[in-house]
């Protein structure tokens, strides 16, 4: 007996907390939350987005199962609502105009009739109600203790192509509820942030004589040129520190990896092969990930820095052309298909270095361009299916997947 | 300092908005918040920006009703941006130099390329030779850009890489045909600049090519 509890703690400390295996099924012991709409202020339009952003929110938390209806009510009722007295939990929330015509949501939670948390937030620009929405949801898992979602408060910026040569980079909430675009006008592409505060971003710009890749600082306006190659250049990654970058150009005409130095501006060539190395991501231990076609289609590879060896890491799939590394996980797109054009083509796996497990994240359509949360707990894509570009979520922990489209055009790429 | 600030950054966010504008040739950007003229290289930003302007105050609220009142800023702000309409490579030119280059570029023959490959096929190294004595000729006095392209299955940088290679390719055989390399230059479009965008094999297949583009 002793020995099967010490077999059962070995398998559950070794393997637990390993994200290539799948959670297959949780569902059922997950609490109910209902939500209750009190608002005051506002036309129908406007209280019935705010309601499906929250709801939404607290789908994608992926902690409760949630009661997609929307009951009426008074904030101050001590009753919740009929339907909602089995309810595990029940957030009932208030819009209405405050100070300034300012925005302004109280929220509580309900447990066994006794309020259990509550809070008010105020936004001066009602546009921006998405982002009170976000900041519940926060609130509320961070109040359930479960692990912190920082990357529901992240911005993304994603390139948006409108038209051949003519692209558009918008930064947006993670659901593209929210949408500014930030440079439009000629091809501008890979827009990727350069450091973890999000007060700037690097892009590729298509539209001069060479590919440059420029940086723009959001908070002082300045456009700064960091780099130019002729035929392509991109940002593929930035260090933690934001002090390094790794950067795919070909000066010669020949796309290889280079590392770019922030302060002193040094440029280190990193791969040198002859056919195609791009994608470098920074991995830890002082390596690389990166996509390359050096046995004849491309595939995923690792290296270290300043060391001549390469090491395979990805021995599925006849075409992996895009990876995202988080310490020792892989994410990457293979095309799981031998028809080279048929509608199931692209999906996203998810691999350890560490492990032999590969996951398979998603199931229909075409998934490409994966990206790991900071903290590794989520995986944001693009997918094209039926015409229709989105962008996804990939909760690792809960094996969840949740899409949120775009309005028109189509995704060129992401980061956040 | 409460959980909002942490949930869409701690800075405060006013705007600016800016119009790029050319003058003399230059382009020029116009700031709506303080007056500054800034000359653009390129010209291929049409910005909005989040920075200190005219006013301090925060414009984000957070209120915790356990404690003292928390304020908070804005992430972004809903303007619509300005577009830019110069985008092009050239440069002041005359009417007939630019009749002659056109007439040239529309004459030079796309390269076209199989799925996921960057070879020359054989069929298309008579086109390239004819770019070839093109380009030693009536197009002698241009500069030649190789703009290489992709189908649409894949946004990723291989797919740039793999448009930039086929470049490369129609490159090294124009060269061998005595083409000048330092009139070569070379850009990839990945799959953003396509020809056709119906979802056919055909169609796909017009996409995988390398385009002439004169400059002079």
């Amino acid at each position: 007996m002793r020995i099967f509890f010490s077999l059962f703690f070995f398998i559950t400390v070794v393997f637990g907390a390993d994200a290539t295996i799948e959670v297959v099924k949780k569902v059922d012991s997950l609490p109910t939350i209902g939500v209750e709409d009190s608002s005051v202020s506002y036309d129908d339009v406007f209280k019935t987005r705010f309601f499906k952003a929250l709801v939404s929110d607290l789908n994608v938390l992926s902690l409760f199962n949630v009661d997609r209806h929307n009951y009426i009510t008074h904030y101050d009722e001590s009753r919740v609502v009929v339907e909602n007295k089995d309810k595990d939990y029940v957030l009932r929330y208030k819009l209405y105009e405050g100070d300034n015509q300012a925005l302004t949501v109280d929220m509580k939670i309900i447990k066994n009739s006794n309020v259990v948390m509550n809070k008010s937030y105020k936004i001066q620009n009602s546009k921006l109600s998405v982002f009170v929405s976000h900041a519940i949801a926060y609130d509320v898992n961070k109040f359930m203790g479960a692990e912190p979602v920082d990357w529901m408060k992240k911005k993304i910026l994603l390139a948006r192509l409108v038209s051949p040569q003519q692209s558009e980079i918008v930064i947006s909430d993670y659901t593209l509820a929210f949408s500014q675009k930030i440079v439009s006008g000629g091809l501008n592409v890979f827009p990727k942030w350069a450091n973890k505060e999000q007060t700037a971003f690097y892009y590729t710009s298509l539209s001069g004589k060479k590919p440059s890749l420029k940086k723009v600082d959001i908070k002082t306006a300045k456009v700064e040129n960091i780099l130019s190659s002729d035929g392509m250049i991109v940002c593929s990654d930035v260090s933690l520190d934001s002090k390094k970058l790794l950067v795919t150009m070909a000066p010669e005409g020949q796309p290889d990896i280079y590392m770019y130095d922030v302060d002193t501006k040094k440029t280190t060539r990193l791969t040198t092969y002859s056919g195609i190395d791009v994608n470098g991501q920074f991995m830890k231990d002082n390596k690389i990930a990166f996509v390359s076609n050096r046995l004849g289609y491309p595939n995923i590879f690792s290296k270290v820095i300043g060391e001549k060896g390469v090491e395979q890491l990805v021995y599925y799939g006849k075409s992996n052309s895009s990876c995202s590394a988080h310490n020792e996980y892989i994410v990457y797109k293979s095309r799981e298909s031998n028809d080279n054009f048929s509608d199931n083509t692209f999906n996203l796996h998810l691999i350890s270095t560490e492990t032999d497990f590969i996951r398979r994240l998603t199931a229909t359509g075409m998934n490409e361009f994966p990206r790991f949360s900071q903290d590794g707990d989520a995986i944001l894509f693009i997918k094209n299916y039926m015409e229709q570009s989105s962008i996804g979520i990939i909760r690792l922990k809960f094996n969840k997947n949740y899409l949120f489209p775009l309005s028109y055009g189509k995704i060129q790429s992401i980061d956040w | 300092m409460g959980k909002f600030n942490q949930l869409i950054g701690n800075h405060k966010f006013n705007m600016y908005i800016f119009a790029i504008f050319r003058y003399n040739g230059a382009y020029f950007i116009k700031k709506g918040c303080v007056m500054k003229n800034i000359i653009l290289s390129s010209a291929a930003v049409a910005v909005l920006f989040f920075a200190g302007c005219s006013s301090n105050k925060p414009v984000v609220d957070e209120t915790n009703k356990d404690s003292a009142s928390t304020q908070f800023t804005q992430p972004v702000e809903e303007v619509a941006p300005v577009q830019d309409q110069g985008m092009s490579d050239s440069t002041v030119k005359s009417d007939s130099n630019e009749m002659t280059m056109a007439n040239l570029e529309n004459s030079m023959l796309s390269v076209y390329f199989d799925f996921d490959k960057y070879v020359i096929r054989q069929d298309m190294k008579s086109s390239v030779t004819k770019d070839a004595d093109m380009a030693k000729a009536d197009a002698s006095a241009y500069s030649i850009k190789l703009e290489g392209n992709c189908d649409e299955w894949g946004s990723d940088e291989y797919n740039f890489a793999l448009g930039l290679k086929r470049a490369q390719a129609v490159k090294t055989e124009l060269v061998n045909e005595g083409v000048d390399a330092k009139r070569i230059s070379m850009v990839s479009y990945g799959k953003s600049a396509p020809v056709c965008n119906e979802k056919t094999k055909e169609c796909w297949q017009k996409n995988r090519r390398v385009d002439f583009k004169l400059l002079p």
